[in-house]
């Protein structure tokens, strides 16, 4: 048997490292969704504290290297009290850090968006929740759907920090049938190459929303 | 007015045409152009004016025809394929441009953007070329702004820079594609009176322009062109009072 | 955590300093070669270079630092660990940076270009005079971010057992009762860092829009 032929004969490990991997990505990327979508409603409630402290949440998070946030969760947590599994851990990683850099997209869509909408909703009594839900969300889909996209490549690649606190995710597939069989080209080049794969999936659909988002008129102005 | 002599002209321009793919922009046009002459190339928008000042120094490829500095013959190599940039830079060194929107380097201040063609192409040293360049500077009246970069200067002083660094070649034949065009209008006269300048002191100019009094007063001829051809070309006096042609008149009577 | 602690981290965020640093500076010269050679639309180069750019954004540092680390001596080329992590945050960076170069060259403006043409300049002439620099200005803030997202990334090197800041922070963290300290100093030194270089980055981009033209 070739080596390639034994790399390929464990595709089952694989399979298993990549769903991990994006069981990561969706879940991180959902809850980062949500998270920048908290910040937002933070940042419009009119109160200067909250303001500042949501401010400083999402710039301290995106001067911060994603490792060291994951082992204040990971180290941090349990120190506390709280115990959770690596898987749990990098998901909460996923979700915070990069629910900064959402909020930050996000905060800078919203900017750009022209102003009289939101005070003509205000002036309707539109507030809080129902405000961006109804009136705002839509758009900043639209105007900031590819930097959120964008942002998605880089949780992907960010999972694979968590082979580091010992996640099995895609990386570290690679590198167990690397290590069992003593091959080390083929089993790196199969993870870079569905990393690859992954990421035009991801610039595809990006390329999609943008397209449909042209079509109703709500595009990038 | 300016002399004919026997010697050739400065630049003679043979039947130029010029097709950008189906489009044909320029229909043989023909010029010849003596020293110390100043001729306005005008005509409404889309009518070929730049293009024809671009094709004469090869910024643009005339599809056909020929162009002559002082007699020779330029923009093409024997076997017929346009020259490079390498070849024709002896040729375009003599011949200087003022673009309509200045074009200046920005990361250079304005004497840099002087002296930068001069040493580089012409080799002149460094000294030389920066007092040569502050004497050009305070001909154009911004020798107090030498310093200053681009984007600190209004466009009339851009563009007056424009002309220094043009003049800094000591061209035979200088090339102004709209130079006021994109100048606010308080802004052109001062241009304006540095052209007419040169025009006196017997530079060699070709003029692509809108503004009829400075193609009136300062031209010595008049070349009025039309739908990419050449529809009429005569004295810049004679043009303004008796034009000949159907265009030529319907054209006037629009400027008044 | 204790004060004999404070030389760990000073080594450690050392480490990170002069590996990330050279990676930069070769990272930024590669890319601009790669650039270079995308632009000069040399047959199958250009290609490949393509491919290699898209590759290398994609590719998690994580996993590129492993893979160097384990195939590169099966080739013959022995590698210490800072060799390889070297190679693997510069492969990286300068993948994103020729796209950040090409672009800055596609939108240069070619008014300048003529300009230099017509007062009789070569390609070889107003490249260096008048291309280069102004592409360097503009080109600087996307370096510099670029360069914060190294650094950020730069922890992945502990996986083929660097000691950076991170490690060294992870293992007196993984070895005290109290991990807080020795992670809470370490990622403030990062922000620490980092923030110097968005500050710098904003500067850069402040003079690249006054001289843009």
């Amino acid at each position: 048997m070739t080596d390639l032929e034994i790399v390929i004969a464990q595709w089952p490990m694989f399979l298993s490292g990549l769903w991990m991997t994006t069981q990561l990505l969706v879940l991180g990327a959902i809850g980062a969704f949500f998270v920048g979508l908290l910040c937002l409603y933070l940042l419009n409630r009119r109160s200067p504290a909250l303001e500042r402290m949501t401010l400083l949440y999402i710039d301290a998070l995106r001067m911060l290297p994603f490792l060291m946030f994951v082992y204040l969760l990971y180290y941090g947590l349990p120190s506390a009290g709280i115990q959770m599994t690596a898987v749990t851990a990098s998901i909460l990683a996923l979700t915070f850090y990069h629910g900064a850099y959402f909020a930050e997209i996000m905060r800078g869509a919203w900017a750009q968006l022209p102003g009289g909408q939101t005070e003509s909703a205000r002036a309707c009594g539109f507030h809080g929740f129902n405000l961006i839900r109804r009136i705002i969300l839509p758009q900043l889909l639209a105007r900031s759907g590819p930097m959120l996209g964008n942002q998605l490549i880089y949780i992907l690649k960010d999972t694979s920090f968590l082979v580091i606190i010992t996640v099995q995710e895609l990386t570290w597939a690679a590198s167990a049938v690397q290590s069992q069989y003593f091959i080390p080209f083929e089993p790196f080049v199969i993870a870079i190459v569905l990393y690859w794969l992954l990421t035009l999936l991801i610039e595809l659909g990006i390329n999609r929303m943008d397209a449909v988002a042209k079509e109703k008129g709500l595009g990038r102005s | 007015m300016a002399a004919h002599d026997s010697q050739p002209p400065v630049l003679e321009a043979d039947n130029i045409c010029k097709s950008f793919g189906d489009t044909e922009v320029l229909r043989d046009i023909s010029l010849a152009v003596h020293a110390g002459e100043t001729v306005s190339v005008i005509g409404s928008s889309g009518s070929g004016k730049s293009t024809f000042l671009r094709c004469i120094n090869w910024l643009e490829t005339p599809t056909r025809g020929a162009i002559r500095l002082h007699g020779e013959l330029i923009g093409r190599r024997a076997d017929g394929l346009p020259m490079s940039d390498k070849l024709m830079a002896p040729y375009r060194a003599r011949m200087a441009m003022v673009f309509q929107s200045f074009n200046l380097w920005p990361h250079f201040t304005a004497l840099q953007n002087v002296i930068e063609a001069p040493i580089q192409v012409l080799g002149v040293s460094k000294d030389e070329a920066i007092s040569e360049g502050e004497a050009l500077l305070e001909k154009v009246g911004l020798s107090d702004r030498a310093s200053a970069y681009p984007y600190a200067l209004s466009g009339g002083q851009k563009q007056r820079v424009a002309i220094a660094r043009a003049l800094a070649m000591h061209p035979s034949l200088m090339l102004f594609d709209e130079p006021t065009s994109a100048l606010d209008p308080e802004l052109v006269d001062e241009v304006l009176t540095v052209m007419r300048d040169l025009a006196r002191e017997g530079m060699t100019m070709i003029v692509v322009t809108h503004e009829m009094r400075f193609a009136r007063d300062v031209s010595n001829r008049v070349m009025f062109m039309d739908a990419g051809r050449v529809a009429e070309l005569a004295p810049a006096d004679r043009f303004f009072t008796q034009p000949q042609s159907d265009r030529a008149k319907q054209f006037l009577r629009f400027q008044e | 955590m204790q004060i004999s602690d404070l030389s760990l981290f000073i080594g450690g965020a050392w480490t990170t300093v002069w590996i990330s640093g050279l990676a930069i500076a070769a990272g930024v010269l590669l890319g601009l070669v790669l650039a270079m050679l995308r632009i000069g639309r040399v047959p199958v180069v250009s290609q490949l270079v393509a491919i290699y750019v898209s590759v290398g954004r994609a590719t998690p540092i994580v996993t590129l630092v492993l893979f160097l680390f384990v195939v590169l001596p099966s080739y013959g080329i022995r590698v210490d660990r800072e060799f390889a992590a070297i190679l693997a945050l510069m492969l990286n960076t300068a993948a994103f940076n020729a796209e950040i170069w090409r672009s800055v060259y596609v939108a240069f403006p070619l008014s300048q270009i003529e300009a230099a043409r017509a007062a009789g300049m070569t390609r070889p002439q107003y490249f260096r005079r008048i291309m280069l620099p102004q592409l360097w200005y503009a080109a600087l803030p996307g370096l510099v971010n670029e360069v914060t997202f190294l650094v950020k990334a730069s922890p992945a090197i502990a996986v083929i057992g660097i000691v950076d800041l991170t490690r060294v922070s992870a293992r007196i963290a993984a070895s005290t009762w109290q991990p807080m300290p020795p992670l809470l100093v370490a990622s403030l030194i990062y922000m620490v860092l980092i923030y110097g270089l968005l500050r710098a980055q904003r500067a850069m981009e402040r003079r690249a829009e006054r001289f843009a033209s």
